[in-house]
């Protein structure tokens, strides 16, 4: 869902047999969030030549879905941010005549995304993930002793929890959306709340361990995680995978867990979609079909340690990604993770207001 | 004729292009509404409606996303937030600049080329790559804690990264060199006799130094303040960065009214208001050249 | 009562003002000042004068402050000024480039150095008037450095310097960015402020008739040493050196040996000539290398041949009209270049002498200076 900030478009012009007329494919993803190997491979397959360019945040996408004229034939927003932009008219529909592998896709994951994307008439899945909890195991051990609560909500919003971890750092992400629910799922209240009642409860309880997070931001927690700069962050399930990752290839000491909250977690998906003024989307149903080969699925979550929503991929996934339950949750864990719905307007200012609000006390 | 006539108005069309223009089309979508569209704001100015559609479109602007700024004191605050930060970091770049400068231009001649470009070099490496090498060097584990923690002058790591000094420090560095050319520039100038003439009437060196080297600078250090004050006012990617969640700068929150919110009208709205109250510095910037320049000659 | 001649360093009770003593100052490998001794005295108008890079420069910055001796010391007053530093000591400079503050009014750089002393408001505006006033800027009070010409510029800056009423006033080239014609009027208006304030002034000059015509003493400079130190009328007629001679005004050099009768000298100086004759007090050895120094307004020019014992035939090479004088130059057989002068007293249409002339040059005995080096 999420990777490194520094690379803000880094375009990467892959074939070296691009001649002036060579029918092309824009294809615009998040960066860090594919295996590069398979883009060679759609170009030898198709003869179509690839140009992938790298984004870092919805909202970077969203304006550019927004202000039109991307250029782009294949992009990817998470469902939330999904759903806004096709009500604003920015994605067309799939012509799934040119989709024969929507044969593999997974309907238990098909019906989540169907809260952003009825019947997937605009999009399909490309990785989906959980928001949960990365720790330094040693660090929470030596600060809350080794009954720890590191698979509860509780580890991060109990200020009493809270208040002993502030000296070896915690970090939230900077996604209201994100963190809002997580709050409500910790107070007993619906995760998808948009009401005002609902969100002034959760601004108390975020308020309440604010005076404890070193900082909100949705990227720096990776390395943070990895160099033992912090001991807990709430991020996004493949990045603390990565983050265990590169401390290990560090062989720093660190050593690093991610737990899905047993209150339930939030589920998110990267849904693959056509801007309504690609230029190319007969290319793009192309490029959709091939991600949706089973064999290219797999490729794609054993490089980035994200789940996908590609049934017959499982057979070719490695055993730490499909064995992996905090990248394969188990069915008990499942019926834990909810979706959110995205905000209108005027949610969406509360929210926004309110996060400035627990951020900055102002 | 012709020709003067197109000299002159080339910096014209080069200013209405880049700077009237794109003003005018903010000031517009401050007016407007937000909408779920693309884009992402009502009304749209269509031509083919002819005269009439002009005037539907018209009477359809109004200034509600001002008066909303008024009603949240978020907004007032993250700019007195950001004038106190671009202030007090204007003060700290004089503060560091002034001896930098200073010793430039009083070291030997040959020596000053090379400590010019000691002091423009920085600029050859990306400005993010370097407010990111700060991240390394002020974080919990970085190499500042590490160095202090060695020589056993702390015993437990200083949080510096996301706190306002790491947005000063930021802000300081990023700016420093802004705040050094043009004061060089006029101490360089200075000629040595002036001091020796305050020494021989009776300063000891630090009188001269306050009597004749400062005032003489001055034109130096206010193009240097506003060097520095005005883009810092605005700054975004320093205290996004390098500050705490804490730290409320208007640049913020203008990306937060832009991004987050996707309230392209409030967003204009926040612009427009920053951008007039840039233009009192910009304009006490201008007189203070003209009046240099008129010295000058 | 008679009227005594302004003289204090013919007198050995006069205490000097300022004394260097064994000064000499090194720069890296380079000897601006070496092993130099000299004495200056109250009330003198003192003009230091040489060639650029001789030191005066050097000498003058040090009395000011600026430069501390390589070794040796300076006594201002008769106090040591090793450890003084310029602000304490009692002299002020007027700098070369006049080194006014552009950012203050003509007033508030004539008040600078009072204000420096703390003195009161009152006491401040009598002395600034006073100094407008001897230096004729009234007008002026309240312009910026850069709305006035050089003339005024440059009595600002003798203003500002003397408003302390320092003990010594240090003057560097103050006249130097003047025109011709400014420069002399000034030269007058400098000698009288400082017979009015009775300062002692030194100043520093590259300009040998500006410092003939302000000073009471000259010290001629070379290469970091004193060539010679007296009055101008001393340095003109007897200078002690070829360096001298040929530094101040016009001169003929001719160069020859030596052979003493008494108090006159024979001076063969080319083959198939007749030795010249000079007055002298000096004494030197046979065949000692020694030079005759000429002054071209001493020399007499003639048609007939003269009753002297230097007379020299030759032709005329060169005539410079000058209006009140002209001058000649005349070749002689030996391939000598003489210059003579002579006062144009008749008009110009019955001047008896003209190009490719032969004429005759003569002098006294006592008109040559006889020169040892």
């Amino acid at each position: 869902m999420k990777r490194t900030m520094l690379s803000v478009t880094a375009a990467l012009a892959l074939s070296a047999t691009a001649a002036a007329a060579q029918e092309e494919v824009h294809v615009y993803n998040w960066s860090d969030y594919i295996d590069e190997s398979l883009l060679k491979k759609f170009e030898d397959e198709t003869g179509i030549k690839l140009v992938y360019d790298v984004f870092d945040s919805n909202e970077l996408l969203e304006t550019k879905m927004l202000a039109g004229g991307s250029g782009y034939d294949v992009v990817v927003p998470t469902g939330t941010f999904l759903q806004r932009q096709i009500a604003a008219g920015s994605f067309q529909k799939l012509d799934k005549s040119k989709l024969p592998n929507l044969k593999n896709m997974w309907d238990v994951i098909q019906k989540r995304t169907d809260t952003y994307d009825p019947n997937g008439d605009y999009s399909i899945n490309y990785m989906w993930g959980t928001t949960g909890i990365g720790i330094n195991v040693d660090k929470v051990k030596e600060a809350l002793g080794d009954d720890a609560p590191v698979n509860s909500l509780a580890l991060v919003f109990d200020p009493k929890n809270m208040e002993k971890l502030a000296s070896c750092g915690v970090m939230f992400l900077d996604a209201p959306t994100e963190m809002v629910p997580a709050a409500l799922t910790y107070l007993g209240l619906n995760p998808d709340a948009h009401d005002k009642d609902s969100l002034d409860k959760a601004e108390k309880a975020l308020e309440a361990v604010r005076p404890y997070i070193q900082k909100f931001n949705s990227s720096e927690y990776i390395n943070a995680l990895a160099n033992g700069d912090i001991c807990v962050a709430f991020g996004w399930s493949g990045d603390v995978l990565q983050a265990r990752d590169r401390a290990a290839e560090a062989d720093n000491g660190v050593k690093v867990e991610y737990n899905i909250p047993k209150e339930g977690a939030l589920m998110w998906f990267d849904q693959m979609a056509v801007p309504v003024d690609a230029p190319n989307p007969d290319g793009a149903m192309k490029f959709l079909n091939f991600i949706m080969d089973a064999h290219n699925a797999a490729a794609a979550s054993n490089y980035v340690y994200y789940a996908n929503g590609n049934k017959a991929s499982q057979q070719y996934l490695n055993d730490d990604v499909i064995g992996d339950p905090a990248i394969y949750p188990d069915q008990e864990t499942l019926d834990h993770l909810y979706t959110v719905t995205p905000f209108d307007a005027k949610d969406q200012r509360n929210l926004t207001r309110m996060w400035t609000k627990v951020k900055s006390g102002t | 004729m012709l020709r003067r006539l197109t000299l002159i108005l080339i910096p014209y069309l080069w200013l209405l292009a880049l700077f009237l223009v794109p003003f005018l089309i903010v000031v517009k979508i401050s007016l407007s509404d937000v909408a779920l569209a693309r884009p992402p704001y009502m009304p749209q100015l269509d031509l083919a409606a002819g005269l009439s559609g002009l005037k539907d479109f018209f009477s359809q602007l109004d200034l509600e996303n001002f008066w909303f700024l008024t009603s949240d004191d978020l907004y007032w605050k993250a700019y007195l937030s950001s004038l106190k930060i671009a202030a007090f970091s204007t003060l700290i770049t004089l503060l560091v600049g002034f001896p930098i400068s200073y010793a430039m231009a009083s070291a030997r001649s040959e020596w000053r080329p090379t400590l010019m470009m000691l002091v423009i070099l920085p600029f050859w490496t990306s400005f993010l790559i370097r407010v990111y090498s700060w991240m390394g060097i002020l974080s919990q584990n970085g190499l500042l804690n590490s160095f202090l923690l060695w020589t056993g002058l702390i015993h437990e790591p200083l949080t510096i990264l996301n706190t306002p000094t790491a947005v000063y420090i930021g802000i300081v560095y990023t700016y420093l060199p802004f705040m050094i050319l043009p004061i060089y520039a006029t101490l360089e100038k200075l000629d040595i006799s002036l001091l020796e003439a305050a020494e021989d009437l009776g300063c000891s060196r630090l009188t001269a130094f306050w009597l004749v080297t400062v005032p003489l600078s001055k034109p130096g250090i206010i193009a240097g303040c506003f060097l520095v004050f005005i883009p810092a006012l605005g700054e975004f990617v320093i205290p996004s960065l390098l500050g705490g969640s804490r730290t409320l700068m208007i640049g913020k929150v203008l990306w937060e009214e832009f991004f987050n919110n996707r309230d392209w009208p409030v967003a204009s709205a926040v612009a427009v208001v920053l951008l007039l109250i840039l233009i009192i510095p910009i304009i006490l910037f201008q007189r203070n050249e003209q009046k240099n320049r008129e010295a000058g000659q | 009562m008679p009227q005594t001649v302004f003289a204090p360093w013919e007198n050995p009770d006069e205490k000097p003002l300022i004394q260097f003593r064994n000064v000499t100052k090194r720069f890296g490998d380079f000897t601006a000042i070496d092993n130099l001794d000299l004495d200056i005295y109250t009330r003198e108008f003192f003009a230091l004068l040489g060639p650029s890079g001789c030191g005066k420069t050097t000498l003058m910055r040090m009395l000011a402050g600026f430069e501390t001796p390589s070794s040796g010391s300076i006594l201002i007053g008769g106090q040591d000024m090793a450890e003084i530093p310029p602000n304490r000591r009692p002299v002020n400079m007027m700098f070369q480039s006049y080194a006014l503050f552009p950012h203050l009014s003509v007033w508030d750089n004539i008040a600078f150095g009072l204000k420096r002393e703390g003195k009161d408001r009152g006491t401040i505006e009598t002395r600034v008037a006073d100094m407008m006033r001897l230096t004729r800027l009234e007008k002026f009070a309240r312009r910026k450095p850069h709305q006035l010409s050089g003339g005024q510029r440059q009595r600002v800056a003798l203003a500002r310097s003397l408003a302390k009423a320092p003990k010594l006033l240090l003057l560097d080239e103050p006249l130097g960015a003047l025109d011709k014609k400014l420069r002399e009027e000034t030269q007058f208006e400098l000698m009288d402020i400082q017979e009015k304030t009775g300062t002692t002034f030194v100043i520093v000059t590259h300009d040998q008739e500006e410092a003939m015509t302000v000073a009471s003493r000259v010290a001629v400079m070379d290469e970091g040493k004193l060539v010679q130190v007296a009055t101008p009328d001393r340095i003109y007629e007897t200078p002690n050196s070829v360096y001298v001679a040929d530094f101040i005004g016009d001169v003929n050099i001719i160069e020859g040996r030596a052979s003493q009768s008494g108090d006159r000298v024979l001076v063969s100086w080319a083959e198939g000539t007749t030795p010249l004759v000079a007055a002298t007090e000096k004494h030197l050895s046979k065949d000692q290398a020694c030079y005759l120094a000429i002054r071209p307004e001493k020399i007499t020019i003639s048609e007939t041949e003269p009753d002297t014992a230097n007379r020299l035939q030759g032709e005329i090479l060169d005539i410079g009209y000058l209006g009140n004088i002209s001058t000649y130059h005349v070749k002689l057989p030996t391939g000598h270049v003489i210059k003579a002068q002579s006062t144009n007293t008749r008009r110009i249409a019955r001047r008896s002498f003209t190009w490719e002339d032969k004429v005759w040059l003569s002098w006294t005995d006592t008109a040559a200076i006889l020169l040892e080096r």
